[in-house]
């Protein structure tokens, strides 16, 4: 293999790196912020789904990209409705809530999914195009990886600082987080538990929705049953192995990026090894991951337990 | 200025609504069963709406189902035999979920099993016919109990959510499957184009029909002994204590002395073993073949099942074969009314959700206040 080729090689998997954490990164460090608030959504993983599913529908019928992202983040939004119905109102168990919400929407994106390809061909749409940043994208190797992106890749990476911001640097930030450590402290304040139990969950299912939405516009022109295959729990695990910190969740996110990436660029690298070896990566990486991880020092205190007043 | 002390309540009374909503310390029975009655029939009502976003007539659509899963003595069995996988990953989910360890690697468990049995009709053949059969069983429950015991060691010596651990396993075991017959070793020889799948499996291993020309296998009797299992562990012996225990009060245990680690390595290899039961049942009793396809969703399905039937094994098994019904009549349905089958799983997931809300409604009444202030 010539070195110019080998360098060709690397800069793509890179590039693609960057470009595979686009939706994990949207739903994690949204979900960061619902966690934070004390709410455990184990549905992060159907509301992906749901987001990438509308996304899908409502480019092919519309023609418009920029309405599939919007009607993801809404959709995204509404099954975060119905979490934090279940979760902050109902109080049912967190991690049963989430299981009822993944079985409901992968029963519903299949139904519907069924419904809308009936007798015709399957439609597809012409996805997001790379938006080069001018002058930055012209530097050598890391022009290329990191300023010839989606659009939408460069939101994504804002939202780390953004949500930091909100969550560190500001009083309703605070108050958030002392909802996941003491929701005592807010009710006895007079603050409203419940309230900013749902402005959380609804904060990371949006976020959620649209990391659904570009997973389908950024990588594809047509869908797929299950086509999240398991982002949205990889993105719970990034939190967990982030520490529930915006920079480790960062940094999660971009080991499984990274060796989705290098899985799909085993043909070209001509490994001859069986290709799900390679497949499998992510989801063993995130099992090792939390094996090797001794640092819990951040979880919210009270992640996943219920309210009662 | 005005002193701390001055009492708030008196600056800003607050209006007494005439109605409020209290915790009920012991549940009725009725009442609970109201709500239960009540969540079946919402939805069922949503589910209808699903239907017209279809543009299918609902009354037909719901009468060919029926009819499909209870209309004769034939659709009868063949909702008994798709009950059967159900049955055994709702029991699967009903002894984890009793302990309170959240598995959902019943899906993944389930391949294990069918791998294992698969596994165990390859190094047995040739052994008198009720052995084969009885170690190809064995081995299918070794499967899903190896891979529910990895999940539990990583609990408890690695302090690993399970059920993080057992989803990505579910994702990991179809992997390994699908290399294994896309391709390794056990992929069916003679045909040129890769089918994702075993050739036939030997036919002195077939899990034997119950009835002449029925598709009833032993499998639906293995389900039943294994509801009667599941009862007797659970609430006759000090294992089944231990779990409910656990389900309660874990620190209390392990004060008592119990080993908690040890009980959950326990539960997840008896949970495993039964839901590797279903992938053995359905491969052996019904595909015959192994492949991907026809083990898809049976884990997740079994997870709402264990739930709706409030995690007893009694209630496993009605809600089994109603789940089964749901299944063998949503083919029905699909050929009669030209509704996707998939409306099943989208309405099981209804369901799911409707009997969370009234098993939390269930636990609280409406009172009338005495006198309004």
């Amino acid at each position: 293999m010539s070195e110019l080729f080998q360098e060709a090689i690397l800069v793509s998997i890179l590039a693609g790196t960057v470009r595979i954490m686009t939706p994990i990164l949207f739903a994690a460090i949204g979900e960061l912020v619902t966690q934070r608030a004390g709410i455990w959504n184990m549905g992060v993983e159907g509301t992906m789904l749901m987001g990438a599913f509308t996304a899908y529908i409502v480019a092919t019928a519309t023609g418009s990209i920029w309405l599939a992202v919007l009607a993801s983040m809404v959709v995204g939004g509404l099954v975060g409705l119905l979490t934090a119905f279940m979760t902050a109102t109902m109080r049912v168990d967190h991690f049963i809530t989430g299981l009822g919400i993944n079985l409901l929407v992968a029963g519903l994106t299949l139904y519907w999914f069924r419904i809308y390809i009936k007798g015709r061909a399957q439609p597809t749409f012409d996805g997001f195009e790379n938006v080069p940043i001018p002058v930055l994208s012209s530097i050598p190797w890391l022009g290329e990886i990191l300023f010839s992106q989606r659009l939408l890749t460069y939101v994504a990476f804002a939202a780390v600082p953004a949500i930091w911001f909100l969550l560190y640097r500001t009083r309703w930030g605070l108050e958030l987080r002392c909802l996941g450590e003491n929701p005592k402290a807010l009710d006895i304040k007079g603050l409203s538990v419940t309230g900013r139990q749902y402005i959380a969950v609804l904060i990371g299912s949006v976020m959620t929705g649209l990391g659904g939405g570009f997973l389908m516009l950024g990588f594809s022109d047509r869908y797929l049953a299950d086509i999240t295959a398991g982002r949205g729990w990889l993105a719970i695990v990034a939190i967990i192995a982030g520490n529930w910190l915006p920079r480790g969740v960062l940094a999660a996110v971009l080991v499984f990026a990274l060796l989705e990436s290098i899985a799909t660029h085993v043909q070209v690298l001509g490994l001859n090894v069986p290709h799900q070896i390679f497949l499998a990566m992510p989801y063993l990486a995130s099992i090792l991951l939390l094996m090797g991880l001794r640092r819990k020092s951040s979880q919210p205190l009270r992640l996943g337990i219920p309210y009662f007043r | 200025m005005t002193s701390i002390n001055e009492p708030a309540e008196n600056l800003f009374p607050e209006p007494v609504p005439k109605w409020r909503i209290e915790r009920r310390v012991n549940p009725k029975r009725s009442w609970t069963f109201a709500m239960y009655a009540l969540a079946t029939l919402f939805g069922l009502f949503l589910s209808a709406l699903l239907l017209l976003t279809s543009g299918a007539d609902v009354f037909k659509a719901y009468s060919a189902l029926l009819k499909g899963a209870f209309g004769s003595e034939k659709a009868l069995y063949a909702t008994m035999a798709k009950a059967t996988p159900l049955i055994l990953t709702g029991l699967a989910t009903v002894v984890a979920f009793r302990a309170q360890v959240w598995s959902i690697g019943q899906e993944g468990q389930v391949y294990a099993g069918a791998m294992g049995a698969y596994l165990g009709c390859l190094v047995f053949i040739g052994l008198p016919a009720w052995l084969y059969v009885c170690l190809i069983i064995l081995s299918g429950m070794i499967g899903g109990a190896l891979l529910g015991t990895t999940a539990a060691i990583l609990k408890d010596r690695f302090d690993v959510n399970e059920i993080i651990s057992t989803v990505m396993m579910n994702y990991l075991i179809v992997f390994l499957l699908s290399y294994l017959i896309g391709g390794g070793p056990w992929t069916e020889v003679s045909t040129t184009v890769v089918y994702q799948q075993t050739g036939p499996i030997p036919a002195a291993s077939e899990l034997p029909y119950l009835l002449g020309s029925t598709k009833l296998h032993l499998g639906f009797i293995l389900a039943l002994t294994a509801a009667l299992v599941c009862y007797v562990l659970l609430e006759k012996t000090p294992l089944g204590y231990e779990i409910r225990a656990m389900g309660f009060n874990p620190i209390a245990l392990a004060y008592r002395g119990t080993n908690i680690g040890r009980t959950i390595i326990i539960v997840m290899a008896v949970s495993g073993a039964i839901a590797g039961l279903a992938g053995v049942s359905e491969i052996f009793g019904t595909a015959h073949r192994l492949r991907a396809d026809t083990l898809y969703g049976l884990g997740y399905t079994g997870i709402i099942i264990g739930m709706i039937g409030g995690l007893r094994p009694l209630g496993t098994v009605v809600a089994g074969i109603v789940f089964g019904g749901l299944a063998s009549g949503g083919l029905y349905m699909k050929l009669l009314a030209q509704v996707p089958d998939a409306l099943v799983p989208a309405m099981q997931g209804i369901l799911l959700l409707a009997f969370l809300c009234a098993g939390v409604a269930a636990r609280y009444k409406l009172v009338r206040t005495e006198k309004d202030v």
